[in-house]
C-alpha cells in the first residue's frame, strides 16, 4: 500500500480510536444522499415501468393506424407479419359514445376488440377484477371500474349505448335506436384515465355503432422480446399496403415520456445536491485537518514526501469518504427499497393514510425499479462529487513548504 | 569509508525581509561535517541556529552559498529522507500512528516497507527503551517518549547523517540529558554524523566539536 494511502486511512480512522466522529459523519453525509438518490430513483423507475407496462399492454408496443379508415386490416396484418420481429397483429376500432344506466350517463371511449386475436397482442384478461373476459360477445361490454361506480352498473346489469352514428341517422329522418349491451365484466388497469371512461366491446359491435362495414381504425402489433419497437415501425411502415403510418410506443407516448424522464432527471438533480452539500461539508472538514495538521505536513515533507504525494494523501480522504459513504448508501437504500412497503404501510397506518394513498395514487404497492444506467450514475456522481471535495484541501496541503509549515504555530 | 564529507557548507548567506529591515542571519557560514563526526552549535535565540539547520537539511535555499551532501549538491526530498535523519524540539509525531508507526513512517516516505523493515522499527524501539509502547499513540507517551521515538524513526533509514534542532528544548533536565546519551550512543552504534543544534552547555560540551553561531558566523565555543 503507498503510503499516502496508508495515512489517508490513518487520520480518518486512527489507531486507538473506536469512534472516528468527524469520519464518521462526512460518510453519513455522503452515505445520506446516495440513500434518497438510490430510494427515489427507484420508485420513480418503478412508476415508469408500470406505465410503460400497462401502455404497451394496452396498446401493443407497435400501432398502425391509417389515415381515415381501413378497409382491408386482413392485407395490412398479413403485411405487417412479415416483417422481422412481429409476432402477432390484431385490428381494432376505437370511438367515443355516450353510455346510460337508469338516469346515469357517461361519455367514454369505446374500444372494439377482436376476440380471436386479441390476447395475442394485448392481456386485457389480466386485467379483468370481476366476471369473465371470455363472456364478451356482440350483445356485452366491459366497463373500466370507475366508470362502473360512476354509473352504478355491476355485473350483469344492461346499459344504454348511444353512438354518434345515431345523430346522423336523425339528420337524415331517420331513427336509430341505442344499442343495449350487458355488464359481462370490469377492469382496472391501475392508470386513473383509462380506468374512468373506457368500454370494450367486440369489433363487430364496434363497427355496428359507427357504421364501419369491415373497416377498423388500426392494427395493434405485439413483437418478439428484444425486439426494438422504432426499427420495427420503419419496417413497418415501408411495407404497408395502405396508406397508413406504423408508430412504436414509445413515439406515440414520447410527450409524456418525455415528461416522466424530465421529472426522474429532475429529482437526481436536486437529490445531488444532498451529496454536494455533504462534499462541502467533507471539504470544509479536510480543509481544518489541512491547517490543524500543518506541522505534520511539513514533516512529512522534511522526511521524504513530494508536494504530490502530499496532495495525493488528502485526495484519498475524500476517495474513502466517498467510496465508504457510497457503499454504505447503496446498502442502506438497497434495504429501504426492499422493505419500501412495509415502510409505507407502517406511515399510512400511523398516519390512516392508507385509504387515501390508495385512492389519489392508486397503489397499494410501491413499484421500485432501478436500471444499471441509473445505479451506474448515481454511484459515479457520488464519487466524483467527494473525489473533488478532497482536491482543494489537497491543493492547499501540497502548496505548504516544509520549512514554513514546520515553523507555523 | 569514504573520505568525502557528508556534509560540506561554504560560504552560507541567509537573511530575512523584517518589515522594511533586511536582517542578515547568516553572513558566510563555513561547515563541514565528516561521516561519524559529532558537531554541536550553540547561540542565543535568534542567532540563526535554526535557519543554518534548515539549509543543511535542504529544507531551505541559502541567498548564497553553496552545500554539498555526500559530494552532490541536489537533495531531493527521498534523497533527503534516505541520507539524514531529523529530529525536531517539538517531536513532530503523527498522532494518529502509533510509537511504531510513526517510527517506520520515515522508511513509508522513501519507500516499501517490509518485514526487514518492520523488525528494525521494533529494534530501534528496543534501543530507546520503547519496545513495551510501541502500540502507544503519542497522546499515551511522555515528552521524553516522545523524543525517543522521534530519534527512531530519524535513525530508521540508516541515515548518514543525523539533524537535531534543540531536541531537549521541550524536557525537563533528566530527560534531556537522557535524550543527549541516547543520540551520541545510537548514533556511534549506527556509524552517522550528528550535528546538533542547541543552547544547552552540557549537551554542547558531549559532542566532539563544539561551534558557537554569533552574528552570523562560526567562532571558538
Amino acid at each position: 500500500m503507498s503510503w499516502p494511502i496508508y495515512l489517508a486511512l490513518k487520520q480518518l480512522f486512527p489507531t486507538g480510536r473506536r469512534f472516528p466522529f468527524f469520519t464518521f459523519i462526512s460518510i453519513l453525509g455522503v452515505a445520506l444522499g446516495v440513500t434518497l438518490l438510490i430510494v427515489s430513483i427507484s420508485v420513480m423507475g418503478g412508476f415508469g415501468r408500470e406505465i410503460r407496462t400497462m401502455i404497451v399492454h394496452t396498446q401493443g408496443e407497435v400501432q398502425v393506424r391509417a389515415a381515415g379508415l381501413m378497409e382491408n386490416p386482413g392485407a395490412v396484418m398479413d403485411a405487417v407479419k412479415t416483417v422481422r420481429g412481429v409476432v402477432a397483429a390484431t385490428p381494432f376500432a376505437e370511438g367515443v359514445v355516450m353510455i346510460k344506466r337508469d338516469r346515469q350517463p357517461a361519455f367514454p371511449a369505446i374500444q372494439g376488440v377482436d376476440m380471436d386475436r386479441v390476447d395475442e397482442v394485448v392481456p386485457l384478461r389480466r386485467y379483468i377484477i370481476a366476471g369473465d373476459f371470455e363472456d364478451l360477445d356482440d350483445d356485452r361490454v366491459i366497463l373500466s371500474s370507475q366508470l362502473a361506480i360512476s354509473i352504478g352498473a355491476r355485473i350483469g346489469d344492461t346499459v344504454m349505448v348511444y353512438s354518434p352514428l345515431l345523430l346522423e341517422k336523425l339528420q337524415a329522418d331517420e331513427v336509430l335506436m341505442p344499442r343495449e349491451l350487458e355488464v359481462c365484466g370490469i377492469f382496472e388497469i391501475g392508470h386513473q384515465q383509462l380506468d374512468s371512461s373506457v368500454v370494450i366491446v367486440t369489433l363487430r359491435t364496434m363497427q355496428e355503432l359507427y357504421g364501419l362495414g369491415r373497416a377498423v381504425h388500426g392494427v395493434n402489433v405485439r413483437l418478439a422480446p428484444g425486439a426494438d419497437p422504432d426499427r420495427v415501425a420503419r419496417e413497418i411502415n415501408r411495407v404497408l399496403p395502405v396508406n397508413g403510418f406504423a408508430k412504436s410506443w414509445m413515439d406515440a407516448n414520447s410527450e409524456f415520456l418525455f415528461v416522466l424522464q424530465l421529472e426522474k432527471n429532475m429529482i437526481f438533480f436536486l437529490l445531488l445536491f444532498i451529496i454536494v452539500v455533504a462534499a462541502f461539508s467533507v471539504a470544509s472538514s479536510l480543509l481544518i485537518a489541512v491547517v490543524r495538521k500543518t506541522r505534520e505536513i511539513g514533516l512529512l515533507g522534511a522526511l521524504g514526501a513530494s508536494p504530490r504525494q502530499v496532495a495525493a494523501c488528502f485526495c484519498y480522504q475524500g476517495i474513502i469518504i466517498g467510496v465508504t459513504g457510497t457503499a454504505l448508501g447503496l446498502a442502506l437504500g438497497f434495504t429501504v427499497v426492499h422493505f419500501r412497503n412495509h415502510l409505507v404501510a407502517g406511515f399510512t397506518r400511523l398516519t390512516g393514510s392508507q385509504e387515501a394513498l390508495e385512492r389519489f395514487y392508486q397503489f397499494s404497492q410501491l413499484p421500485a425499479h432501478l436500471s444499471g444506467k441509473d445505479l451506474a450514475l448515481i454511484v459515479c456522481s457520488a464519487l466524483v462529487v467527494s473525489t473533488l471535495a478532497g482536491l482543494l484541501p489537497a491543493w492547499r496541503a501540497a502548496k505548504l513548504k516544509p520549512v514554513e509549515a514546520l515553523r507555523s504555530e | 569509508m569514504s573520505m568525502m564529507p557528508i556534509l560540506q557548507a561554504t560560504s552560507l548567506h541567509k537573511s530575512y525581509l523584517s518589515g522594511e529591515r533586511h536582517i542578515e542571519v547568516l553572513r558566510g557560514v563555513d561547515l563541514v561535517v565528516a561521516a561519524g563526526e559529532s558537531v554541536s552549535i550553540r547561540g542565543e535565540s535568534g542567532s540563526g541556529k535554526s535557519t543554518l539547520l534548515n539549509l543543511l537539511s535542504g529544507l531551505d535555499a541559502p541567498d548564497s552559498g553553496e552545500l554539498r551532501w555526500e559530494g552532490e549538491a541536489s537533495l531531493t526530498p527521498v534523497r533527503r529522507g534516505r541520507l539524514l535523519g531529523l529530529v525536531f524540539q517539538a517531536f513532530y509525531l503523527v498522532p494518529e500512528l502509533d510509537a511504531e508507526a510513526n517510527v517506520l513512517l520515515a522508511a513509508r516516505l522513501v519507500g516499501k516497507v517490509g518485514e526487514p523493515e518492520r523488525a528494525r522499527a521494533r529494534e530501534l524501539l528496543r534501543r530507546v527503551g520503547l519496545a513495551e509502547r510501541a502500540q502507544h499513540v503519542p497522546a499515551k507517551l511522555s515528552g521524553g517518549e516522545r523524543q525517543r521515538v522521534a530519534i527512531a524513526r530519524a535513525l530508521m533509514n540508516r541515515p548518514r547523517l543525523i539533524l537535531a534542532d534543540e531536541p531537549t528544548g521541550n524536557l525537563d533536565e533528566g530527560s534531556g540529558d537522557a535524550i543527549i546519551d541516547l543520540l551520541l550512543s545510537l548514533g556511534r552504534e549506527e556509524g552517522c554524523a550528528l550535528v546538533l543544534v542547541t543552547h544547552n552547555a552540557a549537551h554542547a560540551a558531549r559532542c566532539a566539536r563544539r561551534l558557537f553561531l554569533r552574528e552570523g558566523g562560526f567562532h571558538a565555543a
